[in-house]
């Protein structure tokens, strides 16, 4: 590669770079403007100011934020969790067994996966209220896992696949009891796997909006996003646009930790169960 | 394949288990009955006032709060949603006073008892008793009042040669704004605040929205929107996007308050709260006292010079739920919530003024807004909103058609907003 | 709905037992295991979707509003005839196409160009590259139209003084004033979101093209963009298609940028925030019913339609070899 090409190819990287966390960036600093500031018209806020945090942390908007705050983490990790066990053994199945009805099971999953969610949203609101569901953390973990099941069994059928399965044999041809072949050979190999589509269901149900807003009411299930539409200014009519900025922030520290930590796998993951070579 | 069995069971009883216990919590814990009160978004004065209320029963009842969503259109729609499920739960909510017919019309509401009803408006403002009613009945409890004064900058007015010790017109403020190169501020977005300064203009005008609310069919709703006062309102709508600012067709309440509060503006129509937001802006030194001190203020233009005009009426009123299993105790608790203590507290706390007269002459709140009479004698002149049980889609229909109002034809689009909201009544057209 | 590319012979990864009568036994226990395992996650994924799909369409058969249940009637199909007829649906058609088309079509050179960034940068740099190019995926779709509206907000943006010596901008240019404007914010917002989803794809895509093709290219003489063309692009056509069908249908569902940007404000209402005005807003669940139907009549044709017209081999997106 020539120097010049390679400087074209680390000015393209950071443009990347400023693409990605300009945003980001904004809705940060925006964040840390005074309610006087929010209108300065500048990108940087002329101080630094930490009014926003403290109200949606311990101020007038605690009480809403913090239990939406522990609505989306609990309600997102029991999802992926439901949705990671219960694709785990599907995953299995498709990759291992050989059973009339997979076809239909991976035609059914990506069916489900194209369904427009405000199409399920008006009925799912009916049945829900009729058996008692509206507004409760499993009213909204079940259509969680529409969500995630779908891309969770692409994923991990996808990840079981590249497993050297005939090793569980192998081990067992050299003493090993089944379980113990499973344990010591097959569940290192598929940890990976079940590990990545667990992060990218996370992000899944996470990034739900549409059900927070349709599937609840009250602070005994709303998730952080739909959480967002009720801060309020210091009188109902004024803007809340700083306290919106810092809740943002708050939830996007998650993802971005978790993007951080686990790029690799998680590139691994996307491409994997989409586009196989 | 046994251990493959057994972990599918093992799974199935997580998750079972998991949802099992979600919805095994929530039991009700020993203590006085709690009464939940939704409440709209407000600076916490509601919550203070639930605390108080509570404090104040000795035990006969605990108030809980949870907040609706900012926009009046989706906080009735959580409401309704949940009361259409029958929902226990609602024992006192924040009813934004347009959506009251609504409310009462599909049997949400728990009758008001007389005595509770005589009590609670005893001295309260016209207007508010008004919003409070529907087929002339009380059906909710007037809490707080709210309505839209004329705000002024007086020295760009006094640099126009506007007077303004007698009630303005709207051509006035229209002429007075062009001569000065300034901007009125008026809440041109495309959201509830369109109708309320429509029906704010019709009404001045001597015209109605709504002839005949008609409950039973409802497309055979009477509109007088085809009536000379709507066309001048149309008139004045889009006379007014002439000399607004640039970001009209989003314009809110708030933004209003800004640009009025910057150099922009010299005129809004705007609620009492940007007197407490301007006043808090001189003390966190972002606004110098100067601008504040060039606030003025004086009653809503009028449409005809002489004929009074009728301001928005606005505000809150608690309705007790229909399927409240604590119906007494919820009315109970509700005239706590709006005795003359608390409503004047909420006004000097929170800027949202009170629906009871006597607040408005009390020293403490005068000295904290010195245009409460002006206030109060707003809100006895105001009119509500058309009163319908189809309110949010007659507001919708007028939304659709009146923004931006910079583009409408002030003839033809009083008789085409007639005519969508009759098909989308008769269930005919989207909306 | 099965809209899959039917393929003979099934493809498990475990050596297929040889088809005889001796080994129905076995077949027969592997197929009920396979089902014990697959059973769970098939039949919530059916509860949750079909049932409401089922009774959408069965709902979008009555006149009835929420708050009057009392008066619910049989309509037939008229409320589909009050849809079809309507000029709004077809506004919000319209919009939502345009939204879907400009969004994919700039997406695909945009991601196209990121991806061959990524496979070119330095290896030191690549991780940077990868978690940077992976926030927006992770960002929360509200958070992003926040962040956006925001940032063209007469009040609180900073976009027109930064940008004001464009022509046409300038210090009070109002965005969310008109139906272009406004959109073209919304579509950047969703740009910016979901490019790095079709860049990812494109990446595996561009890692399969085989290196002796490239080098055979070279030897050849042929310049860079010959071998683009040339060898590049069709080599990674499956790869490209995926992630077309894939960004097309997810576009065309777009709520939530234009719910928190523009609430519809003029005219920039989409098909699924039609019909959830029509159900949650407006509480006729009749008519909302018929849209939602609609919107998932649209989704299904968009997606055979892709199968078909553009024989996207789906068994790939399925992780089946």
């Amino acid at each position: 590669m020539s120097t010049r090409e390679r400087v074209l190819w680390i000015v393209a990287g950071i443009a990347i770079v400023i693409y990605a966390l300009f945003p980001v960036g904004w809705i940060v600093s925006l964040s840390l403007k005074s309610s006087a500031d929010i209108a300065n018209g500048q990108f940087l806020p002329t101080s630094v100011s930490w009014e926003n945090y403290t109200q949606i942390l311990v101020g007038d908007a605690a009480e809403l934020f913090l239990p939406a705050l522990r609505n989306s983490f609990g309600i997102v990790l029991i999802a992926t969790f439901i949705a990671c066990v219960l694709s785990m053994f599907a995953a299995y199945a498709i990759a291992r067994l050989n059973f009339r009805g997979k076809r239909l099971i991976l035609s059914t999953a990506l069916a489900v996966a194209i369904f427009p969610v405000i199409s399920i949203v008006t009925p799912l609101y009916n049945l829900w209220r009729q058996i008692g569901l509206y507004d409760t953390w499993p009213g909204l973990i079940i259509p969680y896992l529409s969500l995630t099941l779908p891309l969770s069994i692409w994923t991990m059928s996808a990840f079981f696949r590249e497993i050297p399965w005939e090793m569980e044999q192998a081990a067992q041809v050299d003493g090993a009891t089944s379980w113990q072949a499973f344990r010591k050979v097959i569940v290192p190999l598929a940890t990976p796997g079940v590990f990545t589509t667990a992060i990218l269901a996370f992000f899944i149900a996470w990034n739900d909006f549409a059900y927070g807003i349709s599937l609840t009411s009250t602070g005994a299930a709303r998730p952080v996003p739909a959480a967002l539409g009720l801060f309020s200014g210091a009188s109902q009519f004024e803007s809340p646009n700083g306290p919106i900025a810092a809740a943002a922030v708050i939830v996007t520290i998650p993802v971005v930790v978790l993007v951080l930590i686990f790029q690799r796998r998680i590139v691994a993951g996307l491409t994997n169960g989409a586009v196989k070579g | 394949m046994r251990r493959a069995r057994w972990r599918r069971g093992l799974a199935a009883g997580v998750a079972a288990a998991a949802l099992a216990g979600l919805a095994g919590c929530g039991g009700a814990p020993d203590g006085p009955p709690v009464l939940n009160w939704y409440t709209n978004p407000d600076d916490g004065g509601q919550a203070e006032i639930a605390a108080a209320c509570t404090e104040a029963s000795g035990g006969a009842y605990r108030i809980a709060t949870s907040v609706l969503p900012r926009q009046a259109g989706e906080q009735r729609q959580q409401l309704v949603r949940r009361l259409a499920a029958n929902d226990p739960s609602i024992d006192i909510m924040s009813i934004d006073p347009p959506y009251i017919p609504e409310f009462a019309e599909a049997g949400f509401l728990a009758p008001v008892p007389e005595d509770v009803a005589a009590r609670t408006t005893e001295g309260v403002v016209n207007s508010a008793v008004e919003g409070a009613s529907w087929d002339g009945e009380l059906v909710t409890v007037p809490f707080w009042a709210n309505t839209q004064l004329l705000w002024y900058r007086k020295a760009d007015v006094a640099a126009a040669g506007l007077d303004m010790s007698s009630p303005v017109t709207w051509d006035q403020v229209i002429a007075a704004a062009q001569q000065s190169g300034k901007q009125i501020a008026a809440q041109g977005a495309r959201a509830e605040s369109m109708t309320v300064w429509l029906n704010a203009l019709v009404e001045s005008g001597g015209g109605e929205i709504i002839t005949d609310p008609s409950p039973e069919a409802p497309e055979a709703i009477g509109l007088g929107l085809d009536s000379p006062a709507a066309t001048k309102a149309a008139e004045i709508m889009k006379e007014v996007a002439g000399v607004a600012g640039p970001g009209f067709s989003t314009a809110d309440e708030d933004q209003n308050s800004n640009a009025f509060q910057g150099d922009a503006a010299m005129f809004q129509v705007n609620w009492p709260f940007v007197w407490g937001k301007v006043n808090s802006a001189v003390e966190d030194g972002s606004v110098e006292q100067s601008v504040a001190d060039d606030f003025g203020w004086a009653l809503y233009p009028q449409v005809d010079p002489d004929t009074p005009s009728a301001p928005p009426y606005g505000g809150i009123n608690l309705g007790v739920g229909a399927f409240s299993p604590n119906v007494d105790l919820a009315y109970q608790a509700a005239e706590c919530i709006v005795s003359e203590e608390n409503q004047k507290q909420y006004m000097l706390t929170n800027g949202n003024p009170a629906a009871k007269e006597a607040v408005f002459t009390d020293p403490e709140v005068l000295e904290q807004f010195p245009m409460a009479p002006l206030i109060e004698q707003s809100l006895q002149q105001a009119k509500p909103r058309p009163q319908t049980a189809y309110y949010s889609e007659v507001s919708e229909s007028i939304q659709r058609n009146y923004h931006p109002s910079a583009g409408i034809d002030p003839a033809g689009v009083g008789p085409a907003t007639a005519e969508l909201i009759r098909a989308v009544l008769a269930k005919e057209q989207l909306l | 709905m099965t809209t899959t590319t039917e393929r003979p012979g099934t493809g498990g990864a475990a050596p297929a037992p040889p088809e005889g009568t001796g080994t129905s036994d076995k077949a027969r226990s592997e197929q009920r295991l396979g089902w014990m395992l697959a059973g769970p996650a098939f039949a919530i994924m059916l509860l949750v979707t079909a049932y409401p799909i089922a009774q959408a369409v069965y709902y979008s058969l009555f006149d009835y509003r929420l708050t009057d249940p009392a008066n619910r009637s049989f309509a037939g199909l008229n409320n589909y005839l009050v849809v079809l007829t309507d000029e709004i649906w077809w506004i919000s058609f319209g919009v939502t196409v345009f939204i879907t088309v400009v969004t994919v079509a700039v997406e695909l050179v945009l991601g196209f160009a990121l991806a061959l960034v990524m496979m070119n940068a330095l290896k030191a740099i690549r991780p940077i590259l990868r978690a940077a190019i992976l926030i927006p995926y992770a960002v929360i779709t509200v958070v992003s139209a926040f962040a956006w509206q925001y940032a063209f907000s007469l009040d609180s943006g900073f976009v027109n003084s930064w940008f004001s010596w464009l022509p046409g901008v300038t210090a009070d240019t109002d965005w969310f004033g008109g139906t272009w404007s406004s959109l073209f914010v919304v579509c950047l917002a969703e740009i910016w979101k979901t490019t790095p989803f079709i860049s990812l794809l494109l990446l595996a895509g561009l890692a399969q093209v085989p290196d002796v093709l490239q080098e055979a290219a070279r030897v050849d003489g042929a310049t860079w963009w010959q071998r683009m063309w040339k060898v590049t692009i069709p080599n990674m056509k499956a790869a490209i298609m995926v992630a077309l069908l894939f960004r097309t249908l997810d576009a065309f569902r777009v709520f939530d940028t234009v719910f928190v940007m523009t609430g519809g404000a003029n005219n920039t209402e989409t098909v699924s925030f039609l019909a959830y005005r029509q159900t949650i807003d407006r509480l006729e669940i009749g008519l909302g019913s018929a849209v939602s139907v609609l919107l998932f009549l649209s989704v299904v044709v968009i997606c055979v339609g892709f199968i078909k017209g553009f024989k996207v081999d789906l068994s790939q997106a399925r992780g089946e070899k």
